[in-house]
């Protein structure tokens, strides 16, 4: 369960998060939306430990976990992965996913014994028949296509067994068949591995098919949330970011 | 499986200081038994710099530091103290160590070019200490009395051959150790941080922490090259601990190719014969050496053994080259 | 050195010696700053040209006799030199790997080191105290202050009013603190970054030349000169912040003043306290004094 708490961030007297809260129900799939600048990335630097909050608390199971240095986040359960894929370009895609491992279970510093661990392979063969990067195992993760980067990035942050998943623009860049194949990957190991999703889209058509809520930022505040259909009426959303033309549509 | 590639490695560690130990057979002159103790030594400090610039993507300028400072806490230790030569190499690796720690913890935070330059700095102030401490150190005449060579377990250094053995015995032992390293989980952690230093953040990695730890492991063993250097020369020197040290072992580490394990050897070993060399025909060795080092670095940019190997798998495998190239470094 | 504090010429002494190591300090450290402040390098053999700017100023004073045309022509001569090294070596290494620059820079050092000692000899030359400046010293409270000493901090803080209107007075200036926040920016704005580049680059090549000019009176010249200063010049500027004028010139008082106190008595711990200060400024403000967000 993650519970954010009037959240606070400002940048040289520029609000970038005013007054932010927010509850993700433990399973739940949720979809974070708002035009440009309306601090979406922010809100997930911030739960990260990206950045630290200028006031506010975030919750993760009741403990608080605001301010906090971004690895003892991850310890925590929250992982994320980012707009633009961020992966480690000279190794293969199976040692990079074998390091994600060894840092989730804090093997990453041994000395005495050499890489791979025999008990991280199969955590790492799991992950990566999850994700459907089984074949691209030895490909150097520089070299992937643009798309099986981000599949990557995300793959890294599943290593880690999150309670919480942050993904950012998970279909960012993508064609439009590409995005609806991640999006399925990605609706597909939300049903699997039972944890709080909470994903940034733009697309619309994208949100309104796999969100199961809908949480409406702007400017730096809440400015709708609910389900799907309640968004989608929300007459606030309409007019300062759906516009009057989607209504129109979609009606 | 793993088991058995260490012991694989280590037979062939075994394998390569039995032919060391064999050289001198054919080459039964002084002068190049000579060539491979300072080689031994040089190889041990540009490898272990190595650990940083090549696998942690950390550019020390100050490596020298460790050089020096092994070079002087052994002679010393053996000198003022006189201990015996295992106990002077425990101690001697200690003050590396706490010393990289302290060094390591203020530098790692900072960002490339101000880490270079901060290492350096500290190098520096050591040289600095070496030449002002004249009771202790001899200031710029450097240590006088030679460092006495007791024997120990049967191993008598003052006999050449003895000394010989012990150098190419280091310098396997040193190289297998840093070679086991990069192939361990830790040596994994450095090639993610070198990458992607934010994402192996948010993987739940202590980066900082890993970055110090790899100082002080290439502390130490840049700490073995100068007791090497310090046994050989049976003195210590404040040009151990001056800046050129660093400048020369990042050109041996260029020079051999950073992405290669074995360049930086290849790289000091290179370094050492051109040096002879130019040094018997001509005083101005910086100038020829400054003309080198720009051709290299306008010029030749992926090391020596980096362009072979780029060519040996471009043209031996059938596997383009762009992959392979970029797929060293991840590799070795 | 306490004793130093209970006596009044002593002090003056220190303080005026302080004062010129400073303002030394402050012109290689500016130069050195403000090419990492607007092309990201750090110019590793800028000592070099301050051991450069001393030699031709030796050589110009020897011809002709004026110390004015040796300080004009040092500072000019090395800036000409820094920017014919920016466009020939340094441009091509620009985006590289930091390795790469600095072994540009550190093969340059080694060839100027032995290029001086070629030309002008491997042993300590000196120039003595140009004739103009060869008058009985001020003295206050008993500390003595050479009429030199006075030239010397005059024209520092000259140039240092100069550069800081010119940063932030002049489109010239505008454009560098441009250049120094995001590079490909300014390109994109139609501002020939070459120019910059080498611009800047001279500008600061002219200040480390017009630094080592300034010093021949007071210093001896020797090959492998400049290294000592370079280091210092990078503990200036990271205590004052890497592109502020400002900070490179109250970080190099400091320091000068340091050294200058510490010498008498303590030169181990000199360096020591030098160290210790640059420390726990990267501890508690890694920025330096008057540095931006790194």
């Amino acid at each position: 369960m993650l519970k954010i708490e009037n959240l606070q961030k400002s940048f040289g007297g520029v609000s970038a998060i005013s007054d932010v809260s927010m509850y993700f129900a433990p399973g739940s799939l949720t979809a974070v939306i708002g035009p440009n600048g309306a601090g979406k990335t922010s809100l997930f630097n911030l739960i990260s430990g990206a950045m630290r909050p200028d006031t506010g608390r975030i919750l993760l199971d009741g403990e608080n976990i605001a301010g906090l240095p971004a690895p003892t986040i991850v310890r925590r359960g929250v992982g994320r992965a980012f707009q633009i894929a961020s992966i480690f370009s000279s190794l293969t895609v199976r040692e990079a996913i074998l390091g994600a491992v060894n840092a989730h279970r804090r093997w990453y510093a041994r000395l005495g014994r050499r890489f791979p661990l025999a008990e991280a392979q199969a955590q790492a063969d799991e992950v990566m028949e999850l994700v459907g990067l089984t074949t691209t195992a030895d490909t150097l993760s520089g070299n992937l296509s643009h798309g099986d980067q981000k599949v990557l990035d995300i793959a890294l942050a599943l290593a880690l067994e999150p309670r919480v998943l942050l993904l950012d623009e998970p279909t960012a860049g993508m064609g439009a068949e590409e995005r609806w194949q991640m999006m399925e990957t990605v609706h597909q190991l939300w049903e699997r591995k039972h944890m709080t999703l909470v994903f940034i889209e733009h697309d619309m058509d994208i949100v309104f098919k796999f969100a199961q809520t809908i949480r409406v930022l702007s400017y730096g505040r809440v400015l709708a949330e609910g389900l799907p259909e309640e968004v989608r009426r929300h007459p606030k959303v309409i007019e300062a970011y759906l516009g009057a033309k989607y209504d129109a549509e979609h009606a | 499986m793993r088991k058995s590639s260490i012991r694989r490695d280590a037979l062939i560690a075994v394998g390569l200081l039995v032919l060391l130990a064999a050289l001198p057979i054919v080459f039964p002159s002084k002068s190049f038994s000579d060539f491979v103790m300072r080689a031994s030594a040089y190889a041990i400090f540009a490898t272990s710099l190595n650990l940083l610039v090549g696998y942690a993507g950390m550019v020390s300028f100050g490596h020298g530091l460790f050089f020096g400072l092994g070079a002087y806490s052994f002679a010393l230790l053996m000198q003022k103290l006189g201990t015996s030569i295992p106990v002077a190499f425990a101690l001697t690796v200690l003050i590396n160590a706490l010393v990289a720690a302290v060094i390591g913890a203020i530098c790692v935070r900072l960002k490339e070019i101000y880490f270079s330059f901060l290492t350096l700095a500290f190098q520096m102030l050591l040289y600095s200490l070496i030449i002002a401490w004249t009771a202790i150190t001899g200031g710029d005449q450097g240590l006088t009395g030679g460092v006495p060579r007791p024997p120990f377990l049967g191993v008598r250094l003052d006999e050449p051959h003895h000394l010989y053995l012990f150098c190419c015995t280091v310098l396997v032992v040193s190289l297998f150790l840093m070679w086991h390293l990069v192939r361990s989980p830790f040596g994994y952690t450095l090639r993610m941080i070198r990458d992607n230093p934010r994402r192996a953040g948010f993987l739940g990695i202590q980066v900082w922490r890993i970055r110090v730890l790899a100082f002080i492991v290439a502390g130490v063993f840049g700490g073995v090259g100068g007791m090497l250097i310090s046994l050989f020369v049976s003195s210590a020197y404040p040009d151990f601990a001056y800046w050129t040290v660093s400048g020369e072992a990042v050109f041996m580490i260029m020079l051999g190719g950073i992405n290669v394990f074995f360049g930086p050897l290849v790289g000091a070993a290179l370094l050492l014969m051109l040096n002879d060399l130019v040094t018997k025909v001509t005083e101005h060795y910086s100038l020829v050496l400054g003309v080198i080092i720009l051709i290299f670095a306008l010029g030749l940019r992926k090391g020596l053994l980096g362009f072979v190997m780029q060519a040996w798998t471009r043209y031996g495998s059938g596997v383009p080259a762009t992959v392979k190239s970029a797929g060293t470094s991840g590799r070795n | 050195m306490l004793a130093c504090f209970a006596s009044a010429s002593c002090l003056v002494t220190q303080t005026t010696g302080g004062l010129i190591s400073g303002m030394l300090l402050f012109l290689v450290a500016a130069g050195l700053s403000l090419i990492f402040g607007t092309l990201k390098v750090v110019n590793f053999m800028h000592g070099s040209l301050y051991m450069l700017g001393a030699y031709f100023a030796f050589t110009i004073y020897n011809v002709t006799g004026s110390y004015a045309l040796a300080v004009l022509g040092a500072a000019l001569g090395v800036g000409l030199f820094g920017l014919l090294f920016e466009r020939l070596f340094m441009s091509r290494v620009y985006g590289t790997d930091v390795l790469m620059q600095l072994l540009v820079c550190y093969s340059f050092i080694l060839i100027l080191d032995d290029a001086v000692k070629i030309i002008w000899g491997a042993e300590f030359r000196s120039m003595g105290m140009p004739a103009a400046f060869q008058r009985p010293p001020i003295i206050i409270a008993g500390g003595v202050l050479p009429v030199f000493y006075l030239f010397l901090i005059g024209i520092t803080i000259l140039v240092a009013l100069a550069l800081g209107l010119v940063i932030t007075r002049t489109r010239i200036g505008k454009i560098v603190r441009a250049a120094a926040v995001n590079p490909t920016m300014t390109s994109a704005l139609g501002i020939n970054t070459t120019l910059v580049y080498g611009g800047v680059f001279a500008l600061g090549s002219l200040l480390a030349g017009l630094a080592g000019a300034l010093a021949v009176p007071v210093r001896s010249l020797v090959s492998g000169m400049g290294f000592s200063i370079l280091i210092e010049s990078f503990i200036v500027t990271v205590i004052g912040g890497m592109g502020s004028v400002a900070g490179a010139l109250v970080g190099a008082l400091l320091i000068g003043l340091v050294r200058s106190f510490g010498s008498i008595g303590f030169p181990l711990f000199t360096e020591g306290l030098m160290f210790l200060f640059m420390t726990l400024i990267l501890i508690t403000k890694p920025s330096g004094l008057f540095g931006k967000e790194l």
